[in-house]
């Protein structure tokens, strides 16, 4: 093809155009929904099977964010060995222990967690009085009232599973974090007034092993 | 002395006023509906609603008899209930999913109980604004309807084209009125294009000006457009990217007034390279409880059951789950490496840094630029947080070293290689 006169005004022209269409995709940011001009938009929205997507995989529609295969257990993962019943409640009170060796450093740890995970419904002091806590039904027992003789391995329990109103925090914390928490909740429960079960040591039931 | 003596009369006055309401009717009503605030609402309502424990509406009528001496039985201890063989309370586990999880209650007094009992038998008229809430709210979400701009102007354009025609063959006829009056010739219709052509034929200089004008306006526009491409956010209005999300979940609720930490949602923030969406269950940790909200009432919380697959008039998880399809709001590209827990556990950096005020924002917009000039502007200016960071201990000490007077012991990202290509490009 010969670069006519005509062909290079035709492109001289386009440029003009695509300069023209270009300026005014910059000024168009109208729309805040839309993300604004993608340039090679496969950078951003990858081909890739990538997390919290729903995915066709040979005809399969996968959801990302499901549950692993009921059973799954995580490398390095012990799972806690208490059910979720009354017996497994009662049973954690009486012979579950904190196997995390008491520090200070421990306990600020905990009161760490709890600011971020607890306090918003529990209060900063244990005493129920949240802001969340206020809008729930009825708000959090106190630590210092109801929950004062509440044995560590009740507290890791109702953490593990949830209780009443409260949800299961296992998702959120890991069993460490858990039992660091239980060191600061502890602290807010203050001194027991009736001893705790500590004098029964003996072994778990078996139909607690799971 | 005389003071002691007020003091003195004062408390027995209150005292004796005390004893009188105690006695009568007030504080009984009170008492039992603040004792049930605290230790039953927690589980129960008063109405038919099922929360974690059954609703207490018409208790009363279903309780064997004698009714207070089995709800107080009950309520003290119902696992003795239950093992003495009560058929009524074996009946209530297995109504409840063969579970029996209702706390013990060996605390309260017998006055307790008794006005507890009282007012769980005879409960004050449920308030009924509660529900009106949300109209409220269904207001504020209509959306103003509105056309572009654009449209509006291509509009202008059309219609001003149809006058320009219309004025044309008037002048056109005319002017031919006139030729026809002074004896001269009629003239030729020009078309549109002929008649610009001539113009721009007398004024070649002041096209040629228009052009130039035209084309390097262009140019910068597009130039500027360059910066924009890819970037959800604009530089000068410092407006970002705000997509409209499928639940109307506003993070100054949640996080600004009811000061809930970012980590209790984003709880993978500190662990992992993504601060993570919160599953379901994590939502479900407090609207279980919490069914109406204060702007759109029951509306947006019910999304989330949907999603949960919970059913708020039973209490349990027996409808079909739907995830969420949240809308991403800050995009990093496939080919950058951003590590979440790496910035916020060893770099000590606030979500804020980067995220902006969303303690005051309804719906998330990106409020940085998110580019890697940004980035590296950042990494140039800040310190990194050595000081009492045992993850630096070792790296500080060396650097002190190396650097000795050369950098006055202040290290900012970049000197620890936070400009290599390959931290973040790999």
């Amino acid at each position: 093809m010969n670069l006519s006169y005509k062909n290079l005004k035709l492109v001289a022209c386009g440029t003009f155009a695509v300069m023209l269409v270009a300026g005014f995709t910059s000024c168009g940011k109208k729309d805040a929904n839309s993300p604004g001009f993608e340039f090679m938009p496969d950078m951003y929205r990858s081909p890739s099977v990538e997390y919290y997507g729903t995915h066709v995989i040979n005809g399969d529609t996968l959801n990302n964010a499901m549950l692993p295969v009921a059973g799954t257990i995580a490398r390095g993962f012990m799972p806690y060995v208490y059910p979720n019943t009354v017996d497994g409640y009662e049973q954690a009170g009486l012979y579950l222990k904190n196997p995390i060796v008491y520090s200070e450093a421990v306990e600020k740890e905990g009161e760490v967690i709890y600011g971020k995970f607890c306090v918003h419904c529990h209060g900063a002091t244990g005493a129920g009085d949240g802001k969340v806590g206020a809008k729930l039904p009825g708000p959090p027992p106190a630590y210092n009232g109801p929950l004062k003789n509440l044995p560590e391995g009740k507290i890791f329990h109702s953490i593990t599973y949830g209780k009443n109103s409260m949800g299961s925090h296992a998702s959120q914390l890991t069993q460490e974090e858990r039992w660091k928490l239980v060191y600061y909740v502890q602290k807010l429960q203050g001194p027991k007034t009736v001893a705790t079960d500590s004098t029964k040591t003996a072994a778990p039931a078996d139909s607690t092993k799971h | 002395m005389h003071n002691n003596m007020s003091h003195f009369s004062l408390k027995s006055l209150f005292g004796a006023v005390f004893l009188f309401f105690a006695f009568s009717f007030g504080l009984k009503a009170q008492d039992g509906a603040k004792i049930f605030k605290q230790n039953c609402a927690v589980c129960h309502s008063l109405t038919d609603q099922k929360l974690t424990g059954p609703g207490l509406a018409g208790v009363a009528g279903r309780v064997p008899k004698p009714v207070d001496e089995w709800l107080t039985a009950w309520i003290k201890n119902n696992n003795k209930v239950i093992a003495s063989g009560d058929a009524y309370a074996k009946s209530l586990v297995a109504a409840n999913g063969g579970v029996d999880a209702m706390s013990e209650f060996e605390f309260l007094s017998d006055a307790d109980l008794k006005a507890l009992i009282e007012y769980v038998k005879a409960p004050p008229a449920p308030k009924a604004d509660v529900a009106k809430a949300p109209v409220a709210g269904d207001v504020v979400e209509e959306e103003k309807g509105g056309i572009d701009p654009l449209y509006l102007l291509l509009g202008a354009i059309v219609i001003l084209a149809i006058v320009l025609g219309a004025l044309r063959s008037v002048r056109h006829s005319l002017q031919n009125s006139y030729n026809r009056k002074e004896g001269k010739e009629e003239s030729e219709e020009l078309t549109f294009g002929q008649e610009v052509k001539q113009w721009i034929g007398g004024h070649r200089r002041l096209v040629g000006v228009f052009v130039i004008l035209i084309t390097f306006g262009g140019m910068k526009s597009c130039w500027d457009a360059c910066y924009d491409l890819g970037v959800y956010y604009d530089w000068e209005t410092q407006k970002g990217y705000l997509p409209e999300q499928p639940i109307k979940f506003s993070h100054k609720l949640h996080a600004g007034d009811n000061e809930i930490a970012c980590q209790y949602c984003h709880n993978s923030v500190e662990k992992s390279r993504h601060a993570g969406i919160p599953t379901v269950n994590v939502c479900m940790n407090c609207h279980k409880g919490i069914q109406t909200g204060p702007q759109y009432g029951e509306k947006e919380i019910a999304k989330i059951y949907a999603a949960s697959g919970f059913d708020p008039k039973t209490g349990n998880y027996t409808n079909p789950q739907n995830p969420i399809k949240w809308i991403k709001v800050h995009t990093l590209p496939d080919h950058v490496y951003f590590n979440h827990s790496q910035h916020v556990v060893v770099g000590k950096q606030e979500c804020a840094s980067c995220h902006g005020d969303v303690k005051k924002m309804t719906t998330v917009e990106q409020k940085t630029p998110l580019t890697m000039k940004w980035c590296i502007e950042c990494h140039r200016k800040t310190e990194v947080a050595m000081e009492g960071n045992p993850y630096y201990d070792r790296l500080h000490k060396a650097l002190k070293e190396k650097y000795k007077g050369q950098y006055d012991v202040k290290f900012t990202v970049d000197k620890i290689g936070g400009l290599e290509c390959a931290k973040c490009h790999y």
